[in-house]
């Protein structure tokens, strides 16, 4: 399959990437496109032209200060991996780059193209051919949604394997567009909408151009676990971010549990801190968090696996992690 | 009319300009245009690696990146292993271990084995595991191939 065709630009500056985003047609930008290029193939999108990024030098690179650590749009995954900062003090960050995908793919692929990521479904994320043995999903121009059978909805899961971790250690983003430039909660990035499920991809028209985290304290401990069916070149069919610190004594101070690949956004359960707040992580406790939180997750069949499985398999992951982070094990 | 582009890039040490569809891969250009063939075309979509090429000494899936990203980078493809009618060590190695079966995924596996010798000459079974894990072998099970590797690493030949 042969790519659609298109206009190609590569401006030098941010300044000229965003006034050629705003001149009339749709395009869409290109950053390391292992995934854009499939999606193009498959004809998931037909944008007029692709504005690469890669001859911004502003985007690139990993920086840090006292307070923060920020990567540019455009660093590539290997980057991250064989950064020995990022090793120590953001390891589940290490940890969730190392799990994407192929080292093949990690070569190009970028942070920011990870973030943004489209959301996926079994029967989106196939070819037009493919897809033209049924009738068009609502995602895919059609009405109704083949997982749900609602009509103008889609349920498309969102499995980026990297957000939970940033989300866990409190990320913010730079976006940068005709209106200019403005940093929000990376949370507030996402539309929870499974066809448009980020602020770019409902049309905002902007660029991604930077991630910043804050060096967390000492004591904070993190973690990622992915569940998938193969163990490299795939997508997670579950996958859980921790972010775990705990007091002098071991006591659980504060906890963060983010998911990926159980909804058309990243998603934090919220009851953790309270049900351990103050508690030793000692197993049947952990056990009684996991357990609530797969009862408060709802993915539906937009994979391979049942969504019962998923939440047995939930189970599992959460409690390891959590016991992982907080040293238990 | 398709947008052209013009592209500088080095292929297995010889300097190419070249004038490009913007919507080709690199895939595409590497064999259709310049006849470079030892790179396969698998499933064309970023999944088996069969397409592998050395990207700035990097391994990376040609399918999927478009040709005018290598536009200022060195590639580096299994054609440039080795003179006409020679093997590389690696190939050698490849052949007597039994890592060949069909041969499609072999481009792919002997060039991330070239690039991990490379940047480590002794690695261990987990390392080398981990390097090949983005090609995928449909034969042989990976068991000849990690042996292949096994016994190129430096360890062994000493
Ligand atoms: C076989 C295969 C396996 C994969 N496995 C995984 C996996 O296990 N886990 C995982 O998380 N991902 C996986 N991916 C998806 C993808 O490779 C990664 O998410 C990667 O990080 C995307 O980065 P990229 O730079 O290649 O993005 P691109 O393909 O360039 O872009 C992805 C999307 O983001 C938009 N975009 C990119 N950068 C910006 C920016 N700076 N500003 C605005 N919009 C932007 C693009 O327009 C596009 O819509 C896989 C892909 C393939 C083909
Ligand atoms: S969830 Fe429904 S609408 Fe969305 S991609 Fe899948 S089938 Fe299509
Ligand atoms: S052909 Fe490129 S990864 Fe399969
Ligand atoms: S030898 Fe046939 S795919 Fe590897």
């Amino acid at each position: 399959m042969h790519l659609p065709e298109f206009n190609y630009y590569e401006p030098h500056s941010l300044d000229e990437a965003v006034e050629c985003l705003n001149e009339g047609q749709r395009g869409a930008v290109v950053a390391g496109g292992t995934d854009l290029v499939v999606a193009l193939k498959q004809r998931l999108q037909k944008p007029g032209f692709l504005l690469s990024l890669d001859k911004i030098p502003s985007l690139k690179g990993i920086k840090s200060s006292n307070e923060f650590l920020s990567l540019g749009a455009m660093t590539t995954l290997e980057e991250i991996i064989k950064s020995s900062l990022i090793k120590e003090r953001f390891p589940a960050l290490s940890k969730a780059a190392r799990e994407v995908g192929s080292p093949l793919l990690r070569n190009i692929a970028t942070i920011g193209g990870n973030i943004c990521l489209n959301s996926r479904c079994r029967f989106y994320n196939q070819s037009a051919f493919w897809r033209s043995a049924n009738d068009l999903c609502y995602k895919a121009g059609g009405i109704t949604c083949h997982v749900t059978k609602r009509k103008n909805y889609c349920a498309s899961t969102f499995c980026a394997d990297i957000p939970p971790v940033l989300l866990a250690y409190g990320a913010v983003v730079k976006l940068v567009g005709p209106q200019g430039e403005r940093t929000i909660m990376l949370k507030d990035f996402y539309t929870g909408e499974g066809r448009f499920p980020n602020e770019i991809m409902a049309g905002s028209r902007e660029i991604l151009t930077e991630v910043t985290i804050p060096f967390p304290p000492a004591e904070l401990k993190s973690t990622y676990y992915k569940f998938r069916l193969r163990d490299s070149i795939d997508f997670p069919l579950i996958g859980v971010a921790v972010a775990f610190e705990a007091d002098e004594k071991g006591r659980c101070k504060g906890i963060r549990l983010v998911f990926t690949g159980v909804g058309s956004g990243p998603f934090e359960f919220r009851h953790a801190g309270e049900m351990l707040s103050g508690s030793e992580l000692k197993e049947e406790l952990v056990a009684q968090v996991a357990e609530r939180a797969a009862g408060e997750i709802h993915p539906l069949k937009t994979d391979l696996i049942s969504p019962r499985y998923k939440r047995e398999v939930a189970k599992v992951i959460i409690k390891e992690a959590i016991m992982e982070a907080g040293g238990g094990r | 009319m398709m947008m052209k582009k013009n592209i500088h890039l080095e292929i297995n040490g010889e300097i190419k300009d070249l004038t490009v569809d913007v919507n080709r891969t690199l895939l595409e250009v590497l064999r259709e245009d310049l006849n470079l063939t030892g790179t396969k075309k698998g499933c064309n979509q970023g999944e088996c690696g069969a397409c592998t090429v050395l990207l700035d000494g990097k391994p990376v899936s040609s399918c999927s990146l478009l040709a005018v990203k290598a536009d200022g980078k060195s590639i580096f493809t299994v054609e440039g292993l080795a003179p006409e009618g020679q093997l590389h060590p690696i190939q050698q190695t490849f052949n007597e271990k039994g890592a060949i079966q069909c041969g499609f995924c072999t481009p792919g596996m002997i060039l991330v084995t070239k690039q991990l010798l490379d940047s480590n000459p002794s690695p261990d079974e987990q390392e080398i595991k981990e390097a090949i894990s983005g090609n995928i072998c449909r034969c042989t099970g990976y068991v000849q191939i990690i042996d292949a590797i096994k016994a190129l690493s430096d360890v062994t030949k000493k």
